[in-house]
C-alpha cells in the first residue's frame, strides 16, 4: 500500500533542471534513502516534499491526498536538517516541546511526550542543558526527538550526519535504526554516502543529474546495477573497454583491444554487434591465478603491478595487456591458488554471472 | 606574530607609556568636567578650591532642565523603539531579499552615518518647514529617527546574518507559522542585534546637538540644546552637573553594550 507517492516532479531553477520527471512510491513504514552525488537532484526532491520547493511539474500524494497546496508548517512531517538547528535560547525539552507549543497541546501532554521522546533519543539527563552545551552528535539527536515529538507519519532527514566524524556517525547510525525499529516512522533519509545509505535503509534511490538511475535493496543495487553510473557509484568496480561481437537477447559475447574476448556476458541496455561497451567486475569477484589455469571460466592474461596487504584484505593492482588497470581485493584469510609475484605474469578469471556489460 | 607583545622586550614600557597618554588625552576633558561638577568654585576654577553638590541641587530645583533632560529621554525612547521596529524590517529585507538594486538600497540606508550632520540638518530644516513639523515633538523623532536607523540597521543585519536561516525553516516545519517562527525563534535568537541596535539608536539622539539645535523652540529644547544655549549667556558650574549626567547616563549604556557583548562570546 503507498503511503507516500511521488509522480512525474519535476522542478527546474531558470534554465537548470535540478529534478526531471521522478517517480517513486513508498510504503508506510519504509525506510527510504536517497542517494547520490551533489547536485543530483536528491536534497531538491526532499525540500519539495518538505514544501520549501514548489515542484515545476508533478505531483506529491501522502495517502491518496495532494500535499503541494499545504504550506511546510501544515504539512505535519518531521524533519532533521544538516546543520544544527536547534533553537538556540531554548533548553533540550523546551526545543522538544516547541511543535507541541505551537500546537497548542496542553501541559501535562507536552511534559509526557517530552519525557518520552527524550527517552526515545536516550538524553533524559540532558533536559535541561542548552543546545550550546551539548556536542553535534547529541544536537542530533535531540534534533530528531524534536522532529518526531509530533508523531509525524513522515520523517524527512536532510545529511543529517555528514557533519560528524565517523565513528559518532556510525553510532547514530545505529540509534537511527532502532528508532524506526521502535516509532514505525516512514523515513526519507538523503546521504551522498553510500555506506550510509546501504546500512540504514530498506531501499535506495540512486539520483543522478535529476533523475532517479535505479531504485531497489541495496544488494540489488550492489549486485545487479543497471547502469554504468550504479555500478560506479554504489560500491568499487573495475570498468573494461570493450566490443561487442555479438549479441544474443539479453547476452553478448565481447572482444578486449588486445583481441582477446569473452563470451556470454550478461548485458544492459540495447547496444548492437560492433558497438563500443564496458565490462564491470567487482573488485572482490576477481580471482588471481597461474597463466596455466584452465580456460573454464572467463578471464584474461595480465600482469600484476602492485599488492598491498591493509588487515583484512590484500589490494592487487593488476595491469592488462592492453593497459587498463584493474583492481583485485582478496580476503586476507582466504586461501590463494596461486601466490602472485609482482611484475610476474598472471590469469585474472571471474564467474560470468558476476559481469556485467553496459554500452557506452 | 611580528609584533607580539611579549616579546617587545623594553619597547613594551614605551608602549604601555604612549598607550597610558592617548587615553589621558581622551578621557582627561571628560573628568575635568566631572570634577568641575562637584567644585565649590563660581567660576569653574581648577583645582576646586572645596567640594560641594550645590550645583546638582540648582540643576535638580531647575524645572527648565528638568524639562529638557524629559524632552531628551523622551525624543531618544520613542526614537529607539521606531528605530529598531523599522530597522528590523529593513534588515529582513536586506538581508533576505533578493531583489535588484538590493546592496543600493543598503547604502541608502547608511548614508546619513556618512553626510555632514549640518547639511543633514539644514536640509531637514528647509523640508520640516513645509511640514510645520520644526520645534514640535514628532519633528524631533523623526530627525532624530534618521541618524538613529543607520546603527540599526547595521546592529540587526549583522545579527540576521550570522543567525542561521535553518533554524527557523526547522520552527516552520516543526509548525509555526512564519510569522510565528520569526518572533518565538529569530527574534530571540538575534536578541543581542536588537540590543545594541536600541542602545546605539537612543545614543544616536540622547547626545545629538547639530539637528536639535535646528528643531529646537524655546519649549521645545533637548539637553544638549539646553546646555549650548546656555554655555552662550553665562559660564556656570551647573554646566558641568548637566554634562556629567548626560555622561553619567551615556557611560552606562555603552557598558552595558560591553557587557551584552561580552556575555555573547562566553
Amino acid at each position: 500500500m503507498t503511503f507516500l507517492d511521488i509522480r512525474g516532479v519535476s522542478k527546474s531553477f531558470g534554465n537548470v533542471a535540478a529534478v526531471s520527471d521522478v517517480s517513486l512510491e513508498i510504503a508506510r513504514g519504509e525506510f527510504m534513502t536517497f542517494l547520490g552525488p551533489s547536485g543530483s537532484g536528491k536534497s531538491t526532491t526532499l525540500y519539495m516534499i518538505a514544501g520549501f520547493f514548489e515542484p515545476s511539474g508533478g505531483d506529491i500524494r501522502i495517502e491518496g491526498r495532494s500535499i503541494l497546496a499545504e504550506p511546510s508548517n501544515r504539512r505535519n512531517i518531521g524533519m532533521v536538517f544538516q546543520r544544527y538547528t536547534l533553537f538556540p535560547h531554548l533548553s533540550v525539552a523546551e526545543n522538544v516541546a516547541f511543535p507541541l507549543r505551537v500546537r497548542r497541546r496542553s501541559g501535562a501532554d507536552v511534559a509526557r511526550k517530552v519525557e518520552e521522546m527524550l527517552a526515545l533519543v536516550r538524553l533524559e539527563r540532558f533536559a535541561d542543558r542548552m543546545p550550546a552545551q551539548l556536542s553535534g552528535g547529541q544536537q542530533q539527536r535531540v534534533a530528531l526527538a524534536r522532529a518526531l515529538s509530533y508523531d509525524p507519519p513522515l520523517l524527512l532527514m536532510d545529511e543529517p550526519l555528514s557533519a560528524l566524524d565517523k565513528k559518532l556517525r556510525e553510532e547514530i547510525q545505529v540509534e537511527i535504526r532502532r528508532i524506526h525499529r521502535e516509532t514505525g516512522v516512514t523515513i526519507l533519509y538523503v546521504t551522498h554516502d553510500q555506506e550510509e545509505a546501504l546500512s540504514l535503509s530498506d531501499r535506495v534511490a540512486l539520483f543522478n543529474h535529476g533523475r532517479i538511475e535505479q531504485v531497489g535493496k541495496g544488494r540489488e543495487l550492489y549486485d545487479e546495477p543497471h547502469t554504468r553510473f550504479v555500478a560506479g557509484f554504489v560500491g568499487h568496480s573495475n570498468f573494461l573497454d570493450c566490443t561487442i561481437a555479438a549479441r544474443r537477447d539479453a547476452r553478448a559475447d565481447i572482444v578486449f583491444p588486445d583481441g582477446s574476448g569473452c563470451a556470454d556476458i550478461p548485458l544492459h541496455a540495447a547496444a548492437s554487434s560492433g558497438s563500443g561497451a564496458r565490462l564491470m567486475i567487482r573488485p572482490d569477484r576477481l580471482q588471481i591465478g597461474a597463466l596455466t589455469a584452465t580456460a573454464a571460466r572467463p578471464g584474461i592474461d595480465a600482469t600484476l603491478t602492485d599488492a598491498t596487504f591493509i588487515g583484512e584484505t590484500f589490494h592487487f593492482a593488476v595491469t592488462t595487456g592492453w593497459g587498463a588497470q584493474i583492481n583485485v581485493r582478496h580476503p586476507a584469510g582466504a586461501p590463494m591458488a596461486h601466490e602472485p609475484v609482482v611484475g610476474g605474469r598472471v590469469r585474472l578469471s571471474w564467474h560470468a554471472a558476476d559481469a556485467r556489460l553496459f554500452a557506452d | 606574530m611580528l609584533l607580539d607583545f611579549s616579546r617587545l622586550g623594553a619597547w613594551r614600557v614605551a608602549l604601555s607609556l604612549i598607550a597610558l597618554l592617548v587615553g589621558a588625552y581622551l578621557l582627561l576633558p571628560i573628568l575635568l568636567i566631572v570634577a568641575l561638577s562637584f567644585g565649590s568654585s563660581q567660576w569653574l576654577q581648577f583645582p576646586p578650591p572645596g567640594w560641594t553638590l550645590r550645583w546638582y541641587e540648582e540643576l535638580v530645583d531647575d524645572p527648565e532642565w528638568i524639562a529638557s533632560f524629559l524632552t531628551s529621554f523622551q525624543i531618544a525612547a520613542v526614537v529607539t523603539v521606531l528605530s529598531v521596529l523599522i530597522g528590523l524590517m529593513a534588515s529582513f529585507g536586506l538581508t533576505r531579499g533578493t531583489f535588484r538594486g538590493r546592496e543600493a538600497l543598503r547604502a541608502l540606508f547608511l548614508t546619513p552615518m556618512i553626510l555632514p550632520v549640518v547639511v543633514l540638518a539644514v536640509a531637514l530644516y528647509a523640508f520640516f518647514l513645509r511640514l510645520h513639523l520644526n520645534g514640535t515633538f514628532v519633528g524631533f523623532v523623526l530627525a532624530h529617527l534618521v541618524i538613529a536607523l543607520p546603527f540599526s540597521i547595521i546592529a540587526i543585519s549583522n545579527a540576521l546574518e550570522r543567525f542561521d536561516r535553518d533554524i527557523e525553516t526547522a520552527a516552520i516545519v516543526c509548525g509555526a507559522s512564519p510569522l510565528e517562527a520569526k518572533i518565538r525563534v529569530t527574534l530571540p535568537g538575534i536578541r543581542l542585534g536588537l540590543v545594541s541596535a536600541a542602545i546605539f539608536s537612543f545614543l544616536a539622539s540622547w547626545d545629538e546637538v547639530v539637528i536639535a539645535i535646528f528643531m529646537a523652540s524655546p519649549d521645545l529644547q533637548t539637553l544638549p540644546v539646553r546646555i549650548f544655549g546656555t554655555l552662550r549667556q553665562d559660564l556656570s558650574p551647573v554646566i558641568a552637573a548637566v554634562s556629567t549626567a548626560l555622561i553619567a547616563l551615556t557611560a552606562a549604556l555603552m557598558a552595558l553594550a560591553a557587557l551584552l557583548r561580552k556575555d555573547a562570546r562566553s
